[in-house]
């Protein structure tokens, strides 16, 4: 008996050991790459550094963050961003999903257009939706001008009361198809069975839908939401081409201006004070996911 | 069986990434001798991008012939090129050489401050007459800009013109019934106003950009109008933009009249290049590179363009426009082989390399040696932008810190009759006197003073650096 037990002992070491060996890569990358950048990134928030010297600067970077009003302008555009997304993509994508998940002709053709624009850099695509946009000649004006909707070309980017829908239709077109194909795959796994049954029972499609697809695929649109959510809040690619958070910061998010705050040519880096804001930006998108977790598992209490 | 093969893949897989990932920088980490010993190997930094066939066939030469067995490496890097080269040198793989021009925006004092890269004085006086002659290094030091307290860091060899004016001569035509073209903003401004009726929305007077839209033109008349354009008053150190007002307010009217080309605010530089090359704007305004783009980039065929100076505000030049020198080498403290990175930098700097490279039309000659030696015959359309005797380099403003929307941004909004300019003034003053005054008491740069500044001669003052 003892002998087995030292036996298994030893066993249970070596398969430690061999764990450890095995998840030392991951573990090695994980620190290089996230914690380390995350250290780095606590010891500059009370400085000012510029990329060269540091000076430190105590709690200054947090009075300005507290007073910066592009800043919380920023944060208000970013939820406008983030729910006007949502809104649209998640019934959208979620509607397409149900339909090309049907046996019709031609299904995974669409799946594949569909799908298209998340294989294609957003900065490739913002950069020609920047040309479909163009007052002169772009060709969405045309479009709309032949079509008799508009009398005058319009000003997608250069209008503060529209730019932002131009930016949400650019972040609908390039997000759709990604979401869409979640949903296919979690609709693929719900049993068939299910299906018979209640079509023996004689439910119909409108019925089959709201009664078994929605609630048997409850637990991936939970997953889905929030992979959409925190991916809503951190967008910033397409906004950084299509109008750099102009006109007049009408269409500037947090990271935009963040990064604007780093790398922005004309003015000296602010590598400390951009540093303490996306921390907060962190913060923020950290107490938005949290609170939708909360709100999923009590919606789930319920249902 | 498969298991293990297929274990023994993913392994091989892991290794490989691995020493992918710890090679990805080995071809730029910096200098090193080659197996025999005998050759140095010289790793140069360069953001410039359009000049490639030329230099690189240069730098092919040198290396097969010269006779110090000196081999110049060349990586291009043009994406935020300063940043780059800062945590290249903070993490040990920075060049031996850094390429640098007046116009990538770096921050020369900080640069010195922190001894990234090593003064050139001793190494220019060792140089002898024919370097002096072609480069006239003596002659062309500014502070901020390539010397930091009469210590040298990098020596220009050729210059980009200030700002122009260039002009759709068929539209002006069209417009005007002639070919006179204004001189001053308001006689522009009302030019731009009479191509756009005449083009009833198939071409518009201007066009501004989302690009930098600022120093296309917009800047450079306020300089010729005697504001200075970082907004910095040199004779009392501190930071005044009041002299922008009735430049903005000149500018608002274009677009007040809706003489700019409807859109453009938000759109690209090329995309307005290639409009203007189109033959769908009458005015545009950029520096020297325009030469090449509307001969190569974006040829212009259909019309005749002409290059012609800035307007001013009332016909009399009261400062001097801002010129970029360009195309200098830094040499890297970090090096291991200063000496030889001086030889590279001497070829670059040679007649020979100069001619060639100026000929080409890639920039303008900055030495009269180097303009007497170039066949304007072969540079282009680069001549129409010959420098002017009130274009020079100012002594770079204190790099300061400011909390909120850089001057650019806040003036240029103003132009686009977004803000109020006499409020956007009243901020950018406030904003750019606190940022200076903290920055000063905390050390972080000096307050930059010449009593005896004058606007047309810019860089000829006594400067005075100050610690409050």
């Amino acid at each position: 008996m003892k002998l087995f037990q030292k036996k298994h002992a030893s066993l249970e070491d070596e398969g430690k050991a061999s764990a450890w060996l095995m998840l030392l890569p991951s573990i090695f990358l994980l620190v290089i790459t996230s914690v380390y950048p995350f250290i780095w990134l606590f010891r500059y928030i009370c400085y000012d550094y510029n990329g060269y010297t540091a000076y430190f600067t105590g709690a200054h970077n947090f009075y300005h963050m507290l007073s910066d009003g592009i800043f919380w302008g920023s944060v208000v555009h970013t939820f406008e961003y983030a729910g006007l997304k949502l809104i649209f993509i998640i019934p959208v994508s979620f509607l397409l999903a149900a339909l090309l998940s049907q046996k019709i002709l031609g299904s995974s053709l669409f799946r594949a257009i569909y799908f298209m624009p998340t294989v294609i850099s957003t900065a490739v695509y913002s950069l020609i939706f920047g040309f479909i946009f163009a007052v002169f000649n772009g060709s969405l004006n045309s479009i709309l001008s032949l079509m008799g909707l508009i009398h005058s070309p319009v000003d997608w980017l250069g209008n503060p009361k529209i730019v932002m829908i131009s930016i949400i239709i650019v972040a609908l077109w390039g997000g759709l198809g990604n979401y869409m194909i979640l949903f296919i795959s979690g609709m693929g796994s719900i049993s068939t069975d299910v299906y018979e049954s209640s079509k023996i029972d004689g439910a119909n499609g409108i019925q089959t839908f709201f009664h078994i697809t929605l609630p048997m695929l409850s637990p991936v649109i939970k997953v889905i939401l929030m992979l959409a959510i925190t991916t809503a809040f951190k967008d910033y690619e397409s906004i950084l081409v299509l109008t750099n958070g102009g006109p007049n910061n009408r269409s500037q998010v947090m990271f935009t201006y963040i990064y604007q705050l780093i790398f922005s040519s004309n003015v000296t880096p602010q590598i400390g004070y951009a540093t303490m804001l996306s921390v907060v930006a962190a913060l923020i998108i950290g107490v938005v996911t949290v609170a939708y977790l909360i709100l999923a598992r009590k919606l789930d209490d319920v249902m | 069986m498969k298991k293990q093969i297929i274990s023994a893949l993913l392994a091989s897989v892991m290794v490989l990434s691995f020493s992918a990932c710890s090679g990805g920088n080995g071809g730029n980490a910096g200098s090193g001798t080659s197996a025999g010993g005998a050759k140095t190997t010289i790793e140069v930094w360069t953001n410039d991008r359009h000049d490639l066939d030329y230099v690189n066939s240069e730098i092919q030469k040198f290396n097969s012939s010269n006779p110090d067995n000196i081999q110049i490496h060349q990586t291009v890097i043009t994406d935020d090129y300063v940043n780059m080269l800062s945590m290249a040198k903070s993490s040990g793989t920075a060049p031996d050489i850094a390429g640098i021009s007046g116009s990538i925006g770096i921050d020369m004092n900080a640069f010195a401050d922190t001894k990234m890269v090593l003064p050139l004085n001793d190494y220019i006086k060792k140089a002898g007459a024919d370097f002096q002659k072609v480069t006239e290094s003596d002659d062309h030091i500014y502070e901020g800009v390539n010397a930091v307290n009469g210590q040298v860091y990098w020596v220009p060899t050729v210059v980009r013109s200030g700002t122009r004016m260039i002009y759709n001569m068929d539209l002006v035509k069209k417009a005007t019934g002639s070919t006179t073209l204004p001189t001053t903003l308001p006689e522009m401004v009302s030019l731009a106003k009479k191509i756009t009726q005449k083009g009833a929305g198939q071409y518009y007077g201007f066009a501004t950009t989302k690009d930098a839209p600022f120093v296309r033109c917009f800047e450079g008349i306020a300089e010729m109008a005697g504001q200075n354009r970082y907004g910095y008053d040199y004779v009392n150190g501190k930071f005044d933009f009041s002299g922008f007002k009735p430049i903005v307010e000149e500018f608002n009217k274009l677009f007040t009249d809706k003489s700019v080309l409807p859109g453009s605010p938000s759109q690209g530089v090329d995309a307005m290049r290639a409009q203007f090359a189109n033959g769908k704007i009458g005015i545009w305004g950029n520096a020297s590179q325009e030469a090449g783009v509307f001969t190569e980039q974006f040829p212009v065929k259909n019309f005749e363009w002409k290059v012609a100076e800035l307007p001013t505000m009332d016909g009399k030049v009261q400062g001097a426009l801002t010129i970029q020198p360009e195309k200098g080498y830094a040499i890297m403290s970090t090096t291991k082989h200063a000496d030889q990175a001086w030889k590279v930098i001497e070829l670059f700097s040679s007649k020979d390399f100069l001619k060639g490279y100026l000929e080409k039309g890639y920039g303008l000659p900055f030495s009269k040696e180097m303009t007497a030696a170039v066949d304007t015959s072969k540079t282009g359309r680069i001549s129409d932008f010959a420098l002017k005797d009130y274009e020079s380099v100012y002594p770079a403003a204190p790099s300061i810190t400011i909390e909120g929307e850089d001057m650019q941004k806040v003036l240029w909004s103003a132009v686009m009759g977004q803000r109020n300019v006499d409020t956007a003034i009243q901020d950018l003053n406030t904003r750019y006197n606190k940022a200076l005054d903290s920055d000063v008491a905390s050390g972080k740069v000096k307050r930059l003073v010449i009593k005896d500044f004058d606007p047309l001669h810019p860089s000829k003052g006594t400067l005075q650096y100050l610690d409050k």
